[in-house]
């Protein structure tokens, strides 16, 4: 399973998205507002969950706010952590 | 792909709902006669000159004195109407003179007002836990120099303000020309900026969020009971509380007497680590900040500035 659609997933179940099923999430569009339309209580929930699932403490809200653009962005951002970047 | 689930601009929606103004009543020629008169005579001139405006205030303008009705019929709920006149001058008068203190000390530098902290060290405790600390108040006293005295601390204060466009009442920080003591994180920039308060709290320091206001959509809020009615609460203390693990004080501001501040320390939450998001999972911990402010009421009844009636709210969504 790629990291993105592992995000997916993870997004899916952790954030309650109940309409929506992974495939369902379009990896390049925004994931604040339009887009995925999650909110402020979802940004904070983001950062618990890249900690949670990919064990990734998020520091840096400027390095946050770029990742949370979208699902690719944030599974680069992810990948670019976890591979020591 | 299919619809966004919540496809609305959160930050708009949630500013242009609201029923409350932070801008002063105050036209620009009112401040700027008592910032000179604080200039030229002092805070205590100021002060006089403060009464009698808050009589012209209480007596020919109704819509002022509407202000604070909600609260105070709530919080005094017997007074016949002579006494809720009283009630009316004296919280205008408190609040006209929080306001001098706050310009006093922008014009004439600290050292003007002082302030006792009770419990200082519980504070100091808490950020040695390293896990941030949020601090959540009122519109109480003059919490800006309450926000002020937290140098004390020597860490990093940020504090939740939303600066109202066109509003000609300065802060303390804006009369002068040195850093604030604090640093601003605007609710109404992007993402209610929650990824500033996070980073606040990632990094050991603190933040302060007013508990008593909503400034976000019905969906961050919480309903609980004060003072016989129904209000709904920021529950955004709490949440941040459970996803960082950082501790959640509740501090109240207020006038101790001439010239003195006091910052009460009044309770200390604990909210249990990934909470989620579902808002009634906070519901008890903003209850606990609620009772706290009840507290703060029946002891110093004068001292909580909310006028906005904040238990008839129509719904933001």
């Amino acid at each position: 399973m790629t990291t993105v659609e592992k995000l997916k997933a993870i997004l899916v179940k952790d954030l309650n998205l109940e309409e929506l099923t992974p495939g369902d999430i379009d990896e390049n569009a925004p994931l604040f507002g339009e887009g995925l339309g999650l909110d402020s209580l979802d940004a904070v929930e983001l950062v618990v969950v890249v900690q949670k699932h990919f064990g990734i403490d998020i520091q840096n809200m400027d390095e946050a706010k770029a990742a949370f653009q979208s699902v690719r962005s944030l599974a680069s951002y992810i990948e670019g952590r976890l591979s020591g970047g | 792909m299919t619809e966004a689930r919540r496809p609305i601009d959160e930050t708009e929606a949630r500013w242009n709902g609201r029923t409350w103004s932070a801008r002063s009543v105050g036209s620009r020629w009112q401040h700027r006669f008592f910032y000179t008169l604080i200039r030229l005579a002092g805070r205590r001139a100021a002060y006089v000159m403060a009464a009698f405006v808050a009589l012209y205030y209480v007596l020919f303008r109704p819509s002022v004195r509407n202000r604070s009705r909600p609260y105070l019929s709530r919080r005094f709920p017997r007074r016949n109407a002579l006494m809720r006149l009283l009630d009316s001058y004296r919280i205008t008068i408190e609040i006209g003179e929080v306001l001098v203190d706050r310009a006093s000390l922008g014009i004439l530098g600290p050292g003007q007002l002082a302030v006792r902290h009770s419990r200082r060290e519980e504070l100091l405790v808490r950020i040695r836990e390293g896990r941030g600390l949020i601090l959540v108040t009122a519109h109480a006293g003059c919490w800006q120099f309450a926000m002020e005295s937290l140098r004390v601390l020597e860490t990093p204060v940020s504090l939740l303000l939303h600066r109202e466009e066109g509003d000609v009442d300065l802060h303390i920080f804006e009369h002068r020309s040195d850093d604030a003591a604090f640093r601003v994180i605007d609710p109404a920039g992007p993402l209610g900026g929650t990824l500033e308060m996070l980073h606040v709290l990632k990094h050991g320091e603190v933040l302060c969020i007013m508990g008593d206001r909503r400034m976000g959509g019905d969906r961050s809020t919480v309903e609980v009971d004060f003072l016989g009615g129904r209000v709904r609460v920021p529950f955004t203390p709490y949440h941040l509380a459970s996803a960082t693990g950082a501790p959640v004080v509740v501090i109240f501001p207020y006038k101790s007497g001439p010239g003195n501040y006091s910052l009460q320390v009044a309770n200390v939450i604990r909210v249990p680590e990934g909470l989620g998001r579902a808002p009634e999972a906070y519901r008890p911990y903003a209850e606990s900040y609620i009772r706290a402010l009840e507290g703060f009421v029946g002891e110093h009844p004068y001292q909580f500035f909310n006028f906005f009636d904040m238990w008839n709210q129509e719904p933001i969504r």
